[in-house]
């Protein structure tokens, strides 16, 4: 008989609050198998890892239980240790009584019994648990970026740097994403044109990277290290290869539309590009307002192309392309102002979100940096600045703090005070957050040295009254009711996750959180990966954040990117489905259940087989063989029933 | 003619009998009538908000519960706190299974022919929240159509500006009642559209009137008042238009401490939605009620060539 060892963790106190975690070693020791059991305060430790080590050794244990956290915190960890003392990984269990048991019980006495049955019946799996030896898969090392902005930009450029190719797909016609329409950035006052403009260039020029841009995830199959991807190259109605970008399609062309990229505060022609800095610096004709495609006239920007670039033939490509991982940076978009119905719902002219401001106050925007309001173009002389407009708001809107409203808030107040002297701006807030190196400084400056005047309070109603738009809110310091006949209103806006990363999570089968933005596989650990491997996360579309922390955490992800293509191939985790040739029936019902598409038809055998690199292990398959041809290795229908006896008190 | 069960409440029987009059009225010439319950009890009006458990939910559950059990599921009221009150009293009973219990635990054993009777055989059956409590306002928006409303036009108010009145329980709070946004509602300025008049924007259109405080600081509610009918007259309004009586009280009647507060007070009448649907309608002058009215009405018709016939006004 196999000789076990069972070693039980504190966890501090997690566990030893609530499990009497001497009694847990006590018990193990009485049952069947086990050779040895022994507690202690950190078994993850280097000290308890190596007390591991060492029993293995002098007891000659041939497999070991660690009674601790959850397997997805600490399995690898004791696998590896128990390696290094001469055991088969996959002779290494873990029995949750962390998570399943301590953190979800109070009464002592039945948290503790409770253990001591959840340690038997992996006593029962480990008895006769066999030794199994990773599978290895070959990696493809390219990856796909999903994003260009400035968290799919520097992770395409850090992974790019080290070597390996990267593709870096967009949405929209070019790179730069929402980074591209601020004017200055906190808390240095940088412009954000000189810092991003640079990193756009070079991700369009780098010899490793592919851009594509108006283009979009189609479909993903395939697990990590050996995706394929179809991409939908949409048809811009222009032949970008032949195209110089001289701009003259763009001057002539009739159509009037509101520009996205300046927030409805401009207009531009049918065919554009969004901005004069894009990259690539290629047009494309918006179809749904360009008047040949609505009318069957016009075809001026055709005219003068003297290059003979206008193609309104084009339809959308599909492209087929083969990568190893994937980074999902699909960024954020700000709450609606017309979802803010207490706000004007978006009927008021002169109540705008801090994006719009952003392009009021930026060299190149639609007033060329003079703070004008939309209504009448005139220069506002009283400014209210709302924070918080959707976030923290469970009962309306957004439940979260947006995190970067504080800091720009007062930026957008502080820049407004130097081009406009007289102006007088007012913020209202919850609190000022201001956590990050020089945010407080920052802060403090504007409040003491700028005229700013801060309100703590929220705002209840914003309406037009005359030219003037008019802000209700309340000051809680003072207890008083403030009313404020406004020249101009800006929102600091909840940021959301973009509207399309809900399709495209569907189609990488990654997770997302109650909120929209994708999950990360542990929130303080694993704060880049999805729980999914081979994808990765950056940027917005994981929370609300700041410029500094994206670009680091678009680092991080490529690092991560890095270090898998750093290795000569990959090794599956063995404990997956097998068939017993002799047993299936080629019912194919385990094709229908199986989420990884890992179930094939062998047709010169006439049974259905696994396709190991495929299959995550999950058991769908096996629970569904109605022949039990199928089993899951270390997870035997045997082990199954031992375990079941002895989760029910049974021998 | 469908008949729809229709309860009225205390104030329509009484203060506001021209409330319920023009809304029978109009009714019947939209196609349907306002079948008031045989049997009905004040309807407890604030009790949804007491911390109370179970003796606040009664009087309300005992008539939906009387509804029920006719056979009939949907009910119309027009007092917005009666309809406040009904709607989420259902709502409690129909999400909340411990209060559903406690209601009708209470509920059988004040049925007096179970306590009486040795052997009692009737089938008891829950209440569970079968009934659908609707606001007139919303049956004609939702089940009727205001575009039918304006195909039955017999007198044109083109030319009149209206400004609509929400007050505070028509709309609140919105997980409970989902008539329409509570901060930016459309279900008033629609109905002022469809009856041809025109409806003014103004911003306190969903502010307090002062509700109860008319009982116990009639000067907070005077105050609050005058600056909803200021902001309604500076932004055009010839009238305004209301559903709640209470609303009505205090901004038609409490015009007259108004006018002795501020002098600079011009007095705005009031309509309730049901008196303007009666005029459109064509139903015959003088069955609006129009003489319970503080401010005189009739000025306002008259200017857009409706000849009431009333109050002095050729």
């Amino acid at each position: 008989m196999k000789r076990i060892g069972v070693f039980v963790c504190h966890c501090g106190i997690n566990i030893a609050e609530t499990v009497d975690v001497k009694r847990v070693a006590e018990e193990a020791l009485k049952m069947d198998g086990v050779a040895y059991a022994q507690d202690y305060i950190y078994m993850c430790s280097e000290p308890g890892q190596a007390l591991v080590r060492e029993k293995i050794k002098e007891e000659k244990l041939d497999a070991v239980i660690i009674a601790a956290c959850s397997p997805n915190l600490h399995e690898s960890t004791f696998r590896t240790a128990a390696e290094e003392a001469g055991l088969n990984p996959w002779q290494c269990e873990i029995a949750n009584i962390r998570e399943q048991c301590s953190w979800v019980h109070s009464d002592r006495e039945k948290a503790t019994s409770k253990a001591i049955n959840i340690v038997g019946t992996i006593v029962q799996k480990t008895r006769l648990n066999e030794s199994l030896e990773p599978i290895p898969v070959s990696i493809t090392k390219k990856a796909l970026v999903i994003g260009g902005g400035i968290a799919g930009i520097q992770a395409a450029l850090d992974i790019a740097d080290s070597g390996y190719k990267v593709i870096l797909v967009e949405k929209e016609s070019s790179i730069g994403g929402h980074m591209a329409q601020l004017s200055e950035t906190f808390p240095t006052l940088d412009c954000s044109q000189c810092i991003l403009t640079p990193k756009m260039v070079a991700a369009g020029k780098h010899p490793n990277i592919e851009l594509m841009t108006y283009s979009e995830i189609e479909e993903v199959s395939g697990y990590v290290g050996n995706f394929k991807v179809r991409i939908r190259r949409k048809a811009a109605f222009v032949d970008w290869s032949k195209c110089n970008g001289c701009g003259l399609c763009m001057e002539k062309c009739p159509s009037k539309v509101s520009s996205v990229f300046d927030r409805e505060l401009a207009k531009h022609g049918a065919i554009y590009v969004p901005f004069p800095q894009a990259v690539p610096n290629k047009p494309v004709i918006d179809k749904d307002s360009c008047i040949y495609f609505k009318s069957g006239k016009c075809r001026l920007c055709e005219k003068v192309c003297e290059i003979g670039a206008i193609d309104f033939e084009q339809e959308d490509r599909f492209v087929e392309e083969e990568v190893g991982a994937i980074i999902t940076a699909t960024g954020f978009e700000t709450l609606p102002v017309a979802d803010l119905a207490e706000y004007g719902a978006g009927d008021v002219p002169d109540v705008i979100d801090g994006l719009a401001f952003e392009r009021l106050l930026s060299a190149s925007g639609p007033t060329v940096g003079e703070v004008r309001r939309p209504s009448d173009g005139t220069i506002p002389k009283e400014i209210v600045f709302v924070q918080c407009a959707g976030s923290r708001d469970p009962e309306r809107y957004k439940p979260y703090c947006s995190k970067i409203c504080c800091m720009y808030t007062t930026k957008h107040a502080l820049l407004y005070k130097h081009r406009v002297h007289d102006g007088q701006p007012y913020i209202f807030y919850i609190d000022i957050r201001t956590g990050g190196k020089g945010y407080e400084e920052f802060y403090h400056n504007a409040e003491e040295e700028e005229g700013i005047i801060y309100l703590r309070g929220k705002v209840a109603k914003i309406f037009r009254d005359g030219d003037k738009t008019v802000v209700w809110g309340t000051d809680t310091l003072t207890g008083r009711n403030i009313e404020i006949a406004a020249d101009l209103v800006v929102l600091a806006t909840a940021m959301i996750p973009k509207d399309s990363t809900a399709e495209l999570v569907k189609k990488l089968r990654i997770q997302t959180g109650p909120n929209g933005f994708l999950s990360e596989a542990h929130p303080k650990l694993r704060p880049v990966e999805s729980i999914n491997s081979g994808f990765y996360i950056a940027g917005a579309a994981q929370g609300p954040k700041d410029i500094p922390e994206t670009v680091a955490q678009a680092s991080a992800a490529a690092c991560k990117v890095i270090s898998l293509f750093s290795r000569d191939h990959l090794e599956q985790d063995p404990a997956i489905a097998w068939v017993d040739e002799d047993l299936c029936g080629s019912c194919r019902i385990c094709i229908s259940v199986c989420p990884y598409d890992a179930r094939e038809f062998d047709e010169e055998k006439g049974i259905v087989i696994v396709n190991e690199a495929l299959c995550e292990g999950c058991g769908s398959c096996v629970a569904a063989c109605a022949c039990g041809a199928t089993q899951q290795r270390n997870l035997s229908d045997s082990q199954i029933k031992s375990m079941v006896t002895a989760s029910l008190g049974g021998g | 003619m469908a008949k729809i069960a229709y309860y009225p409440g205390c104030a329509l029987n009484e203060r506001s009998s021209h409330l319920d009059r023009s809304a029978r009225d109009a009714t019947v010439r939209l196609g349907f009538e306002l079948d008031e319950l045989d049997t009905w009890t004040c309807c407890g009006a604030v009790p949804p908000v007491s911390e109370e458990r179970v003796m606040n939910l009664i009087a309300p559950s005992r008539i939906l519960k009387d509804v029920r059990d006719s056979g009939r599921d949907i009910l119309i009221t027009i007092c917005d706190f009666c309809y406040n009150t009904l709607k989420r009293t259902n709502y409690s009973i129909k999400s909340d299974e411990i209060t559903r219990k406690r209601v009708n635990a209470f509920l059988a054993d004040d049925t007096p022919e179970r306590d009486y009777l040795e052997k009692d055989d009737s089938l008891w059956e829950d209440y569970a929240g079968e009934v659908k409590v609707i606001h007139l306002m919303e049956y004609l928006r939702d089940e009727l159509g205001y575009d039918k409303i304006t195909e039955s036009l017999r007198r044109s108010l083109n030319g009149l500006k209206i400004a609509p009145y929400y007050g505070c329980v028509m709309l609140r709070p919105q997980n409970e009642i989902q008539l329409d946004d509570p901060e930016n509602p459309s279900i008033i300025e629609d109905f002022v559209t469809a009856l041809g008049a025109q409806s003014v924007a103004y911003p306190y259109r969903t502010e307090c009137c002062g509700s109860y405080l008319s009982v116990s600081s009639p000067e907070a509610s005077t105050r609050l008042c005058y600056r909803i009918l200021t902001s309604a007259r500076n932004n055009g309004a010839d009238a305004i238009v209301v559903s709640c009586p209470l609303c009505f009280y205090n901004l038609d009647s409490r015009q007259k401490a108004i006018s002795e507060a501020y002098s600079d007070f011009t007095p705005v009448p009031i309509f309730y939605f049901t008196q303007l649907l009666s005029v459109a309608l064509g139903v015959e002058f003088g069955r609006q009620g129009f003489e319970k009215h503080y401010v005189d009405v009739t000025p306002v018709l008259d200017r857009i060539g409706i000849n009431t016939g009333l109050g002095g006004v050729e």
